[in-house]
């Protein structure tokens, strides 16, 4: 298509936010405390948001920016239950 | 032209949230790491978004990276927030073992 960006780009994209994904999933793995677990899902979070969008501009499709609205809502709710629980629990 | 200007906004936001990770990682303290956590994601999906919206160039598009534009900046420093609060309501001696 004559619209379409470059795939060359795209797939650099991709990779920066494939390493980006793996670095925050080591956090993940070995935070020392539960607040750094928390803090790598949200980040986990806005990564897959921008997976979602970049992959939107690869199939030209714009009916996925729904995608991101849902789980920027859903990420916060989570982040902010987990926290009061804890706060709660070990406060 | 506009091709030249979405590639350079995508990879900018690509660049901004890898940098966060590597901050997320290589920071030696929960407060740093939400430093690193918390801004530079928010900046690299505003870009993205700015990106994606000049791709698409509808107005419906418009309205939702607006949307989610607003829902990133109002509830990462919010998260944040919640995040260090339980941390420092905690006993310090027993934030190790879980």
């Amino acid at each position: 298509m004559e619209n379409s960006i470059s795939v060359v780009v795209l797939i650099i994209s991709f990779s920066f936010l494939l390493a980006a994904l793996i670095l925050s999933f080591i956090r993940l793995l070995r935070g020392p405390t539960i607040n750094d677990r928390i803090a790598a899902m949200d980040v986990i979070a806005v990564i897959v948001m921008a997976f979602v969008l970049v992959y939107s501009v690869l199939i030209q499709k714009s009916i996925y920016l729904d995608l991101p609205v849902i789980i920027s809502l859903i990420s916060f709710i989570g982040t902010v239950a987990i926290s009061t629980y804890l706060k709660h629990r070990y406060g | 032209m506009d091709k030249i200007i979405i590639s350079v906004f995508l990879l900018a936001g690509s660049f901004f949230i890898l940098i966060a990770s590597i901050g997320l990682v290589r920071l030696n303290d929960l407060y740093s790491r939400l430093h690193a956590a918390t801004k530079a994601p928010s900046f690299g999906i505003f870009l993205i978004l700015i990106g994606v919206s000049v791709y698409f160039n509808t107005p419906l598009v418009y309205i939702k990276s607006l949307f989610i534009v607003i829902f990133i900046y109002l509830t990462a420093p919010l998260a944040a927030h919640a995040i260090i609060k339980s941390f420092r309501d905690q006993d310090p001696d027993k934030r190790k073992e879980r």
